[in-house]
């Protein structure tokens, strides 16, 4: 029997897989694309227009479970979307944590929506201050991968005119609240910036999806489809061209290979039947975000790859880098107390930003090098969590929460880790997960750069509190654990030199001229912006250079 | 992940140990709405609210706790909003806190006793609240009291957790996920975005 052979195999249904899933199947390819877990029902999965006095257990779900929760997204509101059966070890003196969303459309279902593109100040960085080495790509090159990706998905924000966070193609932006005029008021006596975010949410009817009506609950998913997400965006198109196949509930093992050693396709194993199931491509794309990425690569071991499928240089699953998240301040404005309340948690607080304001013309003038950005958050949020903060009892403090309500405000940094030796990812040498597939086992501690980030942001988040009129009340002690950010990448980066990098400046790995890697993990580092928008734009563009090579000629089968 | 408040993780963290149903057949009081936004009608239902850990005495003592922390006084307080029947549930889902709980009101009978001759239920209001101050009022602070305090700090941030996320928590703070909006909300404070001359707010 003449086994099936697709033209492509997709795995991972995210940003990364997500499009390349649309464009190939636009370009007349047919795709079998694969996903660990199930597809969400937006009228069955999505509760967040329930109050939490509405769910069974305040939007928590059972304790039991509770206990085992990632955090905000993970939770009753989205149950069952977030992987909890694989697990995952972490060297000795290593803290780390994984969450991952394996349901179709993975983490674009939930995600934070700030959409800032990269500049050349992070693609160029190296050559700015000698640390690590330029990406392959220029701005010039990537940018109109991103104006296409921003007219496919919909952007809010203005015109900022600085280089080091480039404008895009923008929808309206969200308007500022009280909070944002204060604190921008003492920014901008400071000296540093203070901006309406690129948030990529509907601020206007777009392509087809409807506005966003501002309740707030956005990364607990969204059941009317206004910001992007794979599900909504991508995979109506590709569905509609009648070259795709859907596979949910298949976790992806390892990529295989012909005599050549070239791909052939991808093992799964059905999570349903626990068996395993091969699957036939002329080429494959892995986008199982970063770690995922590269554990199935390095589980791909075969006689030709012993070290791990188009692992030649060894540098599969190494330079894993993070965002350091944390609070570098806190505490409230008294021009607010006793103001009536005012919705201040719409978009979810992915309103405004304070974008990177370090090194931007001189690499080296901070104690630091490169450079992070700051989100600003506050006012009337949905629980009074400061009301632990406040003293006594009775009706003076009942009275004392209202008054204060519209008034807290938060500073969160989001600072680069910079890549290094010791920061990356292997196969745990004992650990298999339900499947018997070797786990991924972590190795990560912040540097002392991202550290001297954290101080800092420190410092200047207080004085602007303080500038702007505000009450300074304390920050965190510590950063949030590694993996907090949910914006690793690394494990398979891209560059010119095969000796050195896995992948080309396309997204190809340089072993094995039909694989192919469409998520974070090809990005040579953290910059101070998040990931998603830049896997959007890359992928797309990775998935025209197969797409060419395709007709070219170079993909047939095997 | 970006722009996410660092504290909403920490406020579902409390909320974590909160087990709340509003399908739960034992409550009484506890919940209240009947559905979406704009439909929400109060209902109370009949029955008695039987507690799933704590005994009669012990849970008579946290509704008594919890109606204290917040009272009704001109708005509803935590009474009404059955805030006792959402604490009762969540020790009675969390063995690890359950200790804490049982030790705290035995802690606070035997200091009644102490200060009073009488265990905490048999005092009147004012000796009640007397008695409290120490434990939640910085300024009254005295030493020897760390563990009431610390069990009151317990049964404060339990009865914040219970009342603001009650519908009658939602409109005592006027919350704005109360509703939806048609455009982007914006500041009103035209020409003043110090916000140095806004009418000062309601104490």
């Amino acid at each position: 029997m003449a086994k099936q052979i697709y033209d492509v195999i997709v795995i991972g249904t995210g940003a990364g897989g997500g499009m390349a899933i649309k464009t190939l199947c636009e370009a007349g390819l047919k795709v079998c694309a694969i996903n660990a877990g199930r597809r969400l029902d937006p009228e069955k999965d999505f509760r967040y227009h329930r109050m939490p006095w509405d769910m069974k257990f305040r939007g928590l779900d059972d304790p039991k479970r509770r206990r085992q929760s990632f955090g905000y997204m993970d939770n009753e509101y989205t149950k069952a979307a977030w992987d909890h059966e694989i697990p995952f070890t972490v060297a000795p003196g290593t803290k780390w944590m994984w969450p991952r969303c394996n349901a179709v459309g993975g983490k674009t279902n939930f995600w934070g929506r700030s959409s800032a593109r990269f500049g050349d100040i992070d693609l160029r960085a190296a050559s700015r201050d000698g640390y690590d080495v330029d990406w392959p790509v220029t701005y010039d090159e990537i940018s109109p991968f991103y104006t296409r990706v921003e007219k496919m998905i919909g952007v809010a924000s203005t015109v900022q005119n600085r280089p080091s966070n480039p404008d895009g193609s923008y929808l309206p932006p969200f308007n500022f609240r009280c909070l944002d005029f204060i604190l921008e008021a003492g920014c901008n006596k400071v000296g540093v910036p203070y901006l309406p975010d690129r948030c990529a949410q509907l601020t206007q009817p777009h392509e087809g999806h409807p506005a966003c009506h501002f309740c707030g609950e956005c990364t607990t998913g969204c059941d009317v489809g206004a910001f992007f997400s794979t599900p909504y965006f991508l995979l109506p198109k590709a569905e509609a061209t009648k070259n795709l196949e859907l596979r949910t509930n298949a976790l992806a093992k390892n990529v295989l290979v012909d005599e050549n050693g070239h791909a052939a396709g991808v093992a799964y194993i059905d999570r349903k039947t626990k068996q395993e199931v091969e699957v036939y491509g002329r080429a494959v794309i892995v986008g199982a975000s970063c770690i995922e990425s590269a554990r199935i690569m390095l589980n791909s071991k075969s006689r030709r790859w012993p070290n791990g499928i188009a692992n030649s240089s060894g540098q599969l699953g190494r330079n894993l880098c993070d965002h350091l998240y944390g609070e570098s301040a806190r505490g409230y404005l008294p021009q607010l107390l006793g103001q009536p309340s005012f919705p201040d948690h719409v978009a979810d607080s992915t309103i405004a930003w304070m974008p990177r304001w370090q090194n931007l013309k001189d690499p080296h003038a901070e104690k630091f090098i490169r450079g992070y950005s700051v989100y600003p958050d506050g006012g009337c949020t949905e629980f009074p969590w400061f009301a632990n903060d406040v003293d006594g009892f009775g009706s003076s403090f009942k009275r004392e929460i209202k008054r204060r309500y519209p008034s807290p405000v938060s500073f969160g940094i989001q600072a680069p880790s910079l890549r290094s030796d010791t920061n990356f990812m292997d196969l745990d040498p004992e650990v298999k997960d339900p499947y018997g597939i070797p786990v991924a086992r972590v190795h990560f501690e912040w540097d002392e750069n991202v550290l001297k980030m954290w101080e800092h942001s420190k410092q200047v988040c207080a004085e602007v509190l303080r500038t702007a009129g505000g009450e300074f009340e304390g920050s965190g002690q510590d950063p949030e654990i590694p993996g907090w950010s949910l914006h690793e990448t690394g494990t398979c980066r891209m560059g010119n030199d095969p000796k050195n990098f896995v992948t080309n400046r396309f997204g190809q790995t340089h072993d094995i001229p039909n694989l192919y890697v469409c998520d974070a993990s090809v990005f040579l580092n953290c910059t101070d912006k998040t990931t998603t928008i830049s896997i959007l734009a890359f992928s797309l563009r990775t998935s025209e250079h197969l797409i060419e090579n395709f007709r070219r000629g170079e993909h047939t089968a095997a | 992940m970006a722009g996410q408040g660092i504290r909403r993780r920490e406020v579902l963290r409390i909320l974590g140990t909160a087990a709340a149903a509003a399908q739960f057949p034992g409550f009484s009081k506890w919940t209240f709405a009947c559905g979406h936004i704009g439909n929400a009608v109060l209902q109370i239902k009949p029955a008695m609210y039987r507690p799933q850990f704590f005994t009669s005495a012990e849970y008579a003592m946290v509704e008594r706790l919890t109606e204290v922390i917040i009272p009704s006084d001109g708005t509803p307080g935590a009474k009404e909003a059955g805030v006792a029947e959402f604490i009762d549930f969540m020790v009675a889902s969390d063995p690890e806190v359950q200790y804490g709980f049982r030790m705290g009101l035995a802690w606070l009978n035997a200091h009644a006793e102490q200060a009073d001759g009488r265990r905490f239920l048999e005092l009147t209001p004012a000796q009640q609240t007397f008695l409290l101050e120490p434990l939640g009022f910085k300024d009254k602070m005295r030493p020897g009291e760390e563990t009431g305090r610390e069990f009151f700090r317990m049964m404060r941030e339990s009865t914040v957790t219970g009342f603001y996320t009650s519908e009658i928590g939602y409109k005592e703070l006027d919350n704005p996920a109360l509703k939806f909006y048609a455009a982007s909300p914006e500041c009103p404070h035209k020409g003043d975005p110090e916000h140095a001359h806004v009418p000062q707010g309601r104490s």
